[in-house]
C-alpha cells in the first residue's frame, strides 16, 4: 500500500492533501524563489494524529518538514522532494492562561499576535514580535528562535519559553522545562529548525505591559553621527525597548508609502523607544535627548496614536521597498554594533559594484543588520547576482566577528553561508546532534547544516589556523 | 598561565578527567583552569564581555563596576570561576550567553556563538552546554550579555530549585556526550 494510501487510511478525511492543484499553497514558504511539490499534506488535529503521521513516515522512510504558518524567510519549511508536509494549521487552541504565573500553555499553531490579544486583559503580552506577527505561529517561533524589533530589552524567543513538549522521530513525548536538571536541552530546540523533533506543545512566558511607552525619531546627517548616537545611549545606562536604525533610501521608501512624517534630508534615522514605569520613562527619554545634539531633527512621541505612526513607517519598510522593485531579497547578518558604519560603507560600495540598489534597516540595539537588495527575477542572471551581492554582505559580517543570521534561520537559503562561518569540525558537532536525535534522518532532512562535501565544493570554506579542514575529501 | 594549547595537550593525553577551577585543587588528575583567567574583550557600549574560562566573578564584577555594569544572573559566591558558574547553571544563567570556545574530548578547539546578541546560525550549543558540570568539554571561553547595573539587579534572583529529568531525556544527554566526548575523557 502506497504511503498516500496508508496516510488516508489512518487519518479522519480532509486532514491529508495530495495531488499538485492542491498542495501548490504549501510549496515554498516566504522565501519564494525555492519551490518543491511534497508527495502530500498533512493537517492533523491532535496529537494522536501527528503520532500516526510520524509513524507511517518512519515505516516508510519517507521526510517529513513542519510547518507553521509558512512565513519563514530561508526556506526551513520549504517542502523535500517525496516529503511530507506536518502543518499546523488546524492546532490553534489556547490551552490554558495563568495569569498569577504569567504563562500560557499552546498548541503549536497558535498565531503569535493572537496571544497577546488573549492575555490583554489581564494586562499582560507576549513579548517577541517578530515582522510576521499577524500570521507567524508561535511554534514556528520556537523553531527558528525568532526576533523581532524588541529583543535587546525582552530577549528572542528562547528567553520567553518556559517548556515545551515535543515528539522524538520513534514517537516518544519529551517534555522539556526550564526546571530541568541538566544540560540546556530546552535551549537547543529553540532554533533547531524541525531537525530535532516535532513540538506539539509550547508554554511561554507572559510581560506585565509597560504603564507608557514613548518613541523619539531623530535624523542624522551621517550614518556614523547615527551610530555612534546608538553606542552613547547603551553606555548611558539605558536599555530601550527598541531601538532601530534606517538609511535614507529606506526612510524615502517608508515615508512615501505610510506617511509617518520622517525627516526626507536625513542620512539615518534613529527610531528609540522607551517603555516601563512612566517616571522611569520620562527619566530615561531626557536622558537620551540629552545625547541628541548631532541630530538635525528631533521628534517625540506624544500619544499612543504618534507613537504607532512613527513606528507604522519602519514596521512596513519592506513592503514599501517592495513597491519600487519587482523582488527584492532580504539579508538577516549580525555584526557587532561598533562596525556599523564601516560595514554600510562596505555594503555602499558592494552595491555600486553588483549595480543593484540596496535599502538597510537594522536593529540597531542587538546589530542585526537588513539589507534589502532590490532586483528584478525576470531579467537573465540577476537573481544570481543577487545572491553573489547577498553572499558577500554575509562573508563581511562573519570577518566582521557577527553571524550570517540573526533571526530568520539557515533554512536552504544559507548553507553555502554556514561554510563560512563554522569550521568542518563544528559542522560535524551540528550533524552529530541531529543524528542523536533522529539517526534515520527523516525530519527536515538537508536543512540547516551543510554537509562538509558541499562546503568541500565551495572550495572557500572557513579554515582553521591556516590547515584546510578534512585533506582526505576530495574538492571538485 | 596555561595556555590553549597546553590545555589541548592535557587534553589530548589525558584520561578520566575533572575539570576545576579551584587554585587550591592540584591533584593530577584535575584539568585546573584557575590559571587561565581575564577579560579577553570588553564593549560596555556593545553590552558583551568575553572572559577565560578561569576568570573570578570578584574579577568581573570589578570590571563591570567601573562601566555601571553588572552580571544579569544569580552568583552564589564571589571567588567561583565564570566556568564554574557555566558548568552548574540552567536558563536562567544561559539567557545571557551568546558564545563559548571550548576544547572537546578529541582536544579540538571549537567556536559556538559568538559576541552579538542575535545569532541562529546552526544548533545553540552555547547554551546546551550550560548545566554539562565539565562532563561534555573543557570550556574555554565564555562571552556573556551584560546590562546596566539597576537592570541587572531584577535578574540576580537566586532560581528555583531543579527537578530530576526522565529516562529519556538522560538518555539523550549521554548521546550527546558522546557527540563531544567520544572517549570519555571528560568524567
Amino acid at each position: 500500500m502506497s504511503i498516500l494510501s496508508q496516510l488516508k487510511r489512518a487519518l479522519p478525511k480532509n486532514t491529508v492533501i495530495f495531488g499538485s492543484e492542491n498542495t501548490r499553497p504549501f510549496e515554498c514558504d516566504g522565501l519564494s524563489v525555492y519551490k518543491q511539490e511534497p508527495l502530500a499534506v498533512v493537517l492533523p488535529n491532535n496529537i494522536a494524529q501527528i503520532k500516526k503521521v510520524i509513524e507511517i513516515c518512519r515505516k516508510n522512510n519517507t521526510p517529513i518538514v513542519s510547518r507553521g504558518a509558512g512565513t519563514g524567510l530561508s526556506g526551513g519549511a520549504t517542502p523535500l522532494e517525496g516529503s511530507v508536509v506536518l502543518g499546523f494549521s488546524k492546532l490553534t487552541q489556547i490551552i490554558s492562561i495563568d495569569e498569577e504565573k504569567k504563562i500560557a500553555v499552546l498548541e503549536p499553531g497558535v498565531r503569535n499576535l493572537a496571544i497577546s490579544e488573549a492575555v490583554e486583559e489581564f494586562g499582560l503580552y507576549y513579548a517577541p514580535d517578530p515582522s510576521s506577527q499577524i500570521a507567524c505561529t508561535i511554534g514556528g517561533n520556537v523553531a527558528e528562535n525568532a526576533g523581532g524589533v524588541h529583543c535587546l530589552k525582552y530577549g528572542l524567543t528562547v528567553q520567553n519559553v518556559e517548556a515545551i513538549k515535543m515528539l522524538t522521530i520513534d514517537g516518544e513525548e519529551l517534555l522539556l522545562t526550564r526546571q530541568d536538571e541538566g544540560i540546556g536541552l530546552l535551549a537547543l530546540m529553540n532554533g533547531s529548525e524541525g531537525l530535532l523533533g516535532v513540538i506539539t506543545e509550547i508554554t511561554v512566558k507572559l510581560t506585565p505591559k509597560p504603564e507608557l511607552a514613548r518613541l523619539v525619531m531623530a535624523g542624522f546627517s551621517s550614518v556614523r553621527d547615527c551610530a555612534d548616537t546608538v553606542a552613547e545611549i547603551i553606555k548611558k545606562g539605558i536599555i530601550p525597548s527598541g531601538l532601530e536604525m534606517m538609511d535614507k533610501f529606506a526612510i524615502e521608501a517608508s515615508e512615501a508609502f505610510a506617511h509617518p512624517g520622517y525627516p526626507l534630508d536625513a542620512q539615518a534615522l534613529l527610531l528609540c523607544e522607551l517603555d516601563g514605569a512612566i517616571d522611569s520613562v520620562n527619566e530615561d527619554l531626557n536622558k537620551v535627548l540629552g545625547l541628541l545634539s548631532n541630530a538635525t531633527t528631533t521628534r517625540v512621541s506624544e500619544n499612543e496614536d504618534e507613537r504607532l505612526l512613527f513606528w507604522k513607517g519602519r514596521k512596513d519598510a519592506f513592503p514599501s521597498i517592495g513597491r519600487l522593485s519587482p523582488d527584492y531579497y532580504c539579508m538577516d547578518g549580525t555584526i557587532p554594533k561598533r562596525h556599523l558604519a564601516t560595514v554600510l560603507e562596505k555594503i555602499s560600495e558592494l552595491s555600486a559594484h553588483y549595480k543593484l540598489r540596496v535599502a538597510n534597516v537594522f536593529h540597531a540595539g542587538d546589530g542585526n543588520l537588513h539589507p534589502l537588495i532590490l532586483y528584478n527575477a525576470s531579467r537573465p542572471g540577476e537573481l544570481e547576482k543577487t545572491e553573489s551581492f547577498g553572499m558577500d554582505i554575509l562573508k563581511l559580517c562573519v570577518e566582521m566577528g557577527g553571524s550570517i543570521t540573526g533571526e530568520h534561520g539557515v533554512g536552504i537559503e544559507k548553507l553555502d553561508a554556514m561554510c563560512h562561518q563554522f569550521s568542518s569540525a563544528e559542522l560535524d558537532v551540528f550533524h552529530q546532534i541531529k543524528n542523536a536525535f533522529d539517526p534515520i534522518s527523516l525530519l527536515n532532512p538537508g536543512k540547516a547544516v551543510p554537509t562538509l562535501h558541499r562546503c568541500a565544493e565551495l572550495g572557500n570554506m572557513h579554515v582553521h589556523h591556516g590547515e584546510l579542514p578534512h585533506p582526505e575529501l576530495e574538492r571538485f | 598561565m596555561s595556555s590553549i594549547a597546553e590545555l589541548q595537550k592535557q587534553v589530548r593525553e589525558g584520561k578520566n578527567l575533572r575539570i576545576t577551577g579551584r587554585a587550591d585543587n592540584t591533584d593530577k588528575e584535575f584539568i585546573n583552569i584557575s590559571s587561565y583567567s581575564g577579560v579577553v574583550e570588553y564593549f560596555p557600549e556593545e553590552l558583551v564581555i568575553t572572559l577565560k574560562a578561569g576568570t573570578t566573578i570578584q574579577e568581573i564584577n570589578n570590571t563591570l563596576a567601573a562601566y555601571g555594569q553588572a552580571l544579569p544572573f544569580f552568583t552564589e559566591s564571589l571567588e567561583k570561576t565564570i566556568g564554574a558558574v557555566y558548568a552548574t547553571s540552567g536558563p536562567e544563567f544561559s539567557d545571557s550567553v551568546l558564545g563559548v570556545q571550548i576544547i572537546n574530548g578529541r582536544g579540538e578547539l571549537l567556536n559556538f556563538g559568538g559576541q552579538v546578541m542575535k545569532n541562529v546560525a546552526g544548533y545553540d550549543v552555547s547554551k546546551l552546554l550550560v548545566g554539562s558540570m565539565g562532563r561534555l568539554a573543557l570550556v574555554t571561553q565564555i562571552s556573556i550579555k551584560i546590562l546596566p547595573q539597576r537592570i541587572a539587579e531584577q535578574f540576580q534572583l537566586k532560581p528555583p530549585p531543579k527537578h530530576k529529568v526522565s529516562e529519556i531525556i538522560l538518555n539523550f544527554e549521554s548521546k550527546l556526550k558522546k557527540v563531544f566526548d567520544p572517549y570519555g575523557v571528560f568524567i
